[in-house]
């Protein structure tokens, strides 16, 4: 009965949870109004980080190649970026803000990202541009460092530290969402309205969810403005939802500009979102108010519909983005359920030393793994050979073979989920995400029990 | 022929030669786009890389086969999940993939060791499979990993196992097309020829370059069956490791996506003087020649003739009530390579829409030559499309449907056109007679769509009609069709299932004898 953290014991990965750090550069860019990201590598680095963009959003997103091939994987290949960046602000002009993203391949010939955007801002910007206003940042995000998750946090921070620019106190809070849906956006944003706070959230990407217009716009894109991070050091304090997808960014600007900083829990079920609150009420002195707590009592009632009849010593499997997996391990144990396995997709050292995973490593008295640097294996393995029992699998649709082959049910959740409609569009954070995530279990648990005929008739009456 | 500047790339002259109109009266002589050159970066081309190329599109829809990246995880999670190259090993290609994980120390100090690690570590986790293959990335490729001695080293010391290692790295060539060609040369040099199949018929092939999207392989492979021809080997789709080292065993190589895997047929007829036939699997009439062919080579031609009669009569009544429905509507058919000559002649012949623009991502100048060729006069052209020149070429030609990938399908969407998935399709399999009308048939829904309908209108502005609750298909459909056309007795719409497959799973043939077949290499 003991909580067990642990390594990926093998060298390599069968079934990966996780992609690598340039994607995760990717998302943040595309994040960003007048925005357009040139990933310095190969074109398949770009190419298939735009499809399953489009897989899980069902929306295309402009990101760039400096499309590197032969001669300048041989001989350098700055060039490439140079004329990509030309290219690039030629033909759409509205673009102000060009993240260079570097990859494996760039990074192990050794170009000099860094020299280039000097050369460029002195040369080709003023030259060819000049009055535009043009920012490149550099982001190094190499393949074999880290993963998509730090990725995100190593690119948020470099774009927060270009352009935070202390000026006149905006009496903004700063909200890091982390790497999170349009619905968590949403989500967010009604809290804190309910609050009464105004806040600079990063990213806005509720417009990730386009709509399909009579005018016949095309393209979904983040809203976040330049004037929105630069704005981020006049803020009155910034609150990190994450503390491995935008904890970076936030820990700069505390250091920076001496913000008042929390970063995370993250607001995944009833628990967490209370101290999200919290700390919203510590940070900006406003109260909580009674329109939340009413809420709040909605999703209680929900909750308290399903949980004790449905849910209690109900043994799950998590994996996905940290953050996300710590919170909903958190959430089912509130639940009454038996998290059984976590699957951690990196080898970040910090989860060692994360206070959530101590706790659950100190309280939790059922038998219980969390695996670092993990990929689906350690999940399927454990499954299929080990006699590992579950009632069902919270993640990502990567996992989706797992659910399928050996019938445990699954309610998908995280990124990428392409293979359920919709998901994008509904939060797992707030009291409303803590309602669709407690009743999209509950009903996968339902349409399991009809299908393989166990107690289907208890649900005749409840 | 005109070549054709998208005001979008006016900045790039060098796009002009990149596009081209077809011109009435005109001939390929006049002009043909440049194809298959360095992409220009920046432009938000739609190419993917060699290391996909190879991986992604050859290599894995091998069955029985471990699939394994030498690089950092991104190459191989990005890749993953994202085709429909489906198989009868229950789907192990599509299940599982493997990454060896490499970090910065392995960039620093070489990643061999952990390479034969992974190796071990794999075939322990799939005990019941013995192939692998091995892909380069760029990173592997870069620091100079010598892949093939750590895949020796580990075959002398399990001696149960094959392993075949792939050198393409994700920067080699302009385009995915690299790595077909990379691949298709490894395959060769490496594995054919050392493994001896069992033959069980006088009439023998390959069937190249063949990915079995949603069960195409399948479909074809039923129609050589009943045709008395053993089908040896697949590649790729559905394709067994052992069966495509005895490629060799062949009398005929029956080519089908010539853009992705000609080259491997061209080496065979090289080195084993296996003779190499081009066919097409998609369309009535393209598809019975082809059949017909492979018959005519063997001197079976009545056995090929038999089942175009029963396919035909079968299937045809269906086609042709899509046919009727969709004459005139313009489609742009914007694939990657193959099938833009593949279906440019036949879905204008057979189901009757104009072809008013067709593109290739990683095209060549042939594919262009013959797509061109086959297209509607008056259609442009593009090679390495970019975000920007597509949008424009649809304002520019007004499609009411678009044949393209998942993502641009995405942008396509957002101007209101509806796409079909030319890569993965929607509701296939499309090739063999039923596909084909399958194919039709996902043309009628989506342009017919009353949603696409419901999109097109703006409520600030335009008329509502509020006696209206619901407009089915065939009110959008056969509003202008004749009345003979519209309640004919001979045509109906698709009758299969949604599971077209199931009926070949347990599938038996008989046998047939052999007969006099002068082409035969036999």
């Amino acid at each position: 009965m003991t909580c067990e953290l642990m390594e990926r014991p093998r060298a390599g990965v069968i079934n990966p949870i996780f992609t690598c750090q340039p994607a995760g550069a990717q998302f943040v860019s595309i994040g960003i109004k007048d925005c357009i990201g040139i990933v310095h590598g190969g074109q398949g680095c770009v190419m298939f980080v735009r499809l399953i963009f489009s897989q899980h959003f069902k929306e295309s997103f402009e990101l760039a190649s400096s499309s590197v091939h032969e001669d300048g994987a041989v001989f350098g290949a700055c060039g490439r970026v140079e004329q990509a960046v030309d290219v690039l602000l030629m033909r759409y002009p509205h673009v102000k803000v060009v993240p260079i993203i570097s990859t494996c391949s760039t990074e192990v010939i050794g170009d000099d990202i860094d020299g280039v955007v000097t050369k460029l801002n002195n040369g080709l910007l003023k030259e060819k541009y000049p009055g535009r206003e043009v920012h490149l940042i550099p982001i190094h995000t190499p393949s074999f460092v880290g993963s998509m998750i730090t990725g995100y946090d190593v690119a948020m921070r470099d774009i927060v530290a270009y352009f935070a620019k202390k000026t006149a106190p905006s009496g903004k809070l700063n909200v890091f969402t982390g790497w999170v849906n349009p619905g968590d956006v949403t989500a967010i944003k009604h809290l804190l309205a309910a609050m009464g706070i105004e806040a600079t959230v990063l990213f806005e990407i509720e417009a990730f969810d386009a709509p399909m217009m009579p005018s016949g716009n095309h393209v979904a894109h983040g809203e976040t403005t330049i004037a929105d991070i630069e704005g981020t050091a006049n803020a009155v304090g910034t609150m990190a939802l994450s503390r491995y997808e935008g904890g970076k960014a936030a820990a700069y600007l505390e250091k920076e500009f001496g913000l008042p900083t929390i970063i995370g829990p993250t607001p995944i079920g009833i628990r967490n979102t209370d101290t999200f609150l919290a700390h919203l009420r510590t940070l900006t002195g406003k109260p909580i108010p009674e329109t939340l707590v009413r809420e709040r009592g909605v999703a209680i009632d929900a909750l308290t519909d399903l949980t004790h009849m449905f849910f209690a010593d109900k043994r799950v499997a998590i994996y996905g983005n940290p953050d996300l997996v710590i919170g909903l391990a958190e959430f089912c144990i509130d639940l009454e359920m038996q998290p059984a396995l976590l699957l951690l997709g990196d080898d970040n050292t910090n989860y060692q030393k994360d206070p959530r995973i101590k706790a659950l490593k100190e309280n939790v008295d059922w038998d219980m793994e969390i695996v670092t640097n993990a990929d689906f294996w350690e999940l399927e393995d454990r499954v299929k050979n080990k006699g590992l029992k579950l009632d069902l699998i919270l993640g990502h649709s990567k996992g989706r073979f797992i659910s399928i082959d050996y019938n445990i049910p699954m309610v998908r959740v995280g990124f990428p989920t392409y293979d359920r409609a919709g998901m994008f569009r509904h939060p797992v954070v707030g009291y409303a995400g803590a309602i669709w995530l407690a009743e999209q279990m509950a009903n996968a648990l339902f349409a399991d029990m009809e299908y393989k005929h166990v107690r289907e008739w208890s649900l005749n009456m409840w | 022929m005109p070549y054709h500047l998208f005001k979008c790339s006016e900045c790039i002259p060098e796009r002009k030669e990149h596009a081209v109109i077809k011109g009435p009266g005109e001939t390929l002589a006049d002009a043909l786009p440049l194809g298959y050159l360095n992409t220009i970066p920046g432009t938000i081309s739609e190419r993917g890389c060699a290391y996909c190329g190879a991986k992604h599109v050859i290599g894995t829809p091998m069955k029985d086969v471990i699939h394994i990246s030498h690089g950092p995880v991104g190459c191989t999670y990005d890749t993953w999940q994202t085709k429909r190259y489906i198989s009868d090993n229950d789907n192990f290609q599509i299940k599982y993939t493997f990454a060896t994980d490499m970090k910065e120390k392995h960039i620093v100090f070489g990643a061999e060791k952990m390479l034969k690690q992974n190796i071990i570590e794999a075939f322990t986790a799939m005990p019941h499979i013995k192939h692998m293959t091995i892909y380069q990335t760029c990173a592997s490729a870069l620091i100079g990993d010598d892949i093939n001695a750590v895949a020796q080293e580990v075959m002398e010391e399990m001696p149960d196992v094959d392993i075949f290692v792939c050198n393409s790295p994700g920067f080699g060539g302009p385009s995915q097309s690299g790595g077909h060609h990379k691949i298709n040369i490894a395959w060769i040099n490496q594995k054919v020829g050392t493994f001896e199949p069992k033959i069980t018929s006088d009439y023998v092939i390959n069937y190249v370059g063949e990915y079995n999207i949603q069960g195409d392989q399948v479909v074809m492979d039923d129609y050589f069956k009943r045709m008395g021809i053993q089908v040896l080997s697949t590649f790729t789709g559905n394709g067994g490791y052992d069966d495509l080292r005895a490629m060799h065993r062949a009398h005929l190589n029956v080519l089908e996506c010539a853009r992705s895997a000609e080259y491997i047929c061209n080496e065979l007829r090289k080195r084993y003087g296996t003779p190499r036939l081009d066919i097409d699997g998609f369309g009535f009439g393209p598809l019975g020649a082809s059949l017909r062919k492979v018959a005519l080579f063997f001197g079976i031609e009545d056995r090929a003739k038999q089942i175009i009669a029963e396919e035909t009569a079968r299937w045809k009544p269906e086609l042709d009530w899509y046919a009727a429905r969709l004459e005139g509507k313009k489609v742009c058919l914007w694939p990657g390579g193959s099938k833009l000559w593949h279906w440019a002649h036949v879905i204008h012949d057979e189901m009757k829409v104009d072809v008013v623009s067709v593109y290739t991502k990683f095209g060549h100048q042939g594919d262009m030559e013959k797509g061109i060729a086959r297209c509607e006069e008056g259609a442009l052209a593009i090679d390495d499309p970019n975000e920007l020149e597509g949008l424009e070429a649809m304002d520019m030609v007004q499609p009411d449907i678009i044949f393209t990938g998942k993502r641009p399908g995405e942008v396509a969407k957002k101007v209101r056109v509806p796409y079909l998935n030319a890569h993965a399709y929607h509701n296939g399999p499309w090739k063999g007679w039923e596909g084909w009308v399958r194919f039709a048939r996902d043309v009628y829904n989506a342009v017919y769509s009353p949603i696409l309908e419901l999109a097109k209108r703006d409520i600030s502005k335009d008329e509502i009609p509020t006696d209206q609750g619901f407009v089915t298909r065939r009110m959008l459909s056969d509003v202008n069709l004749p009345e003979e056309v519209r309640n004919s007795t001979e045509l109906r719409p698709y009758t299969g299932e949604f599971d077209n497959l199931a009926c070949y799973k347990d599938k038996t043939y008989p046998l047939m004898e052999k007969r006099p077949a002068p082409g035969a290499a036999a």
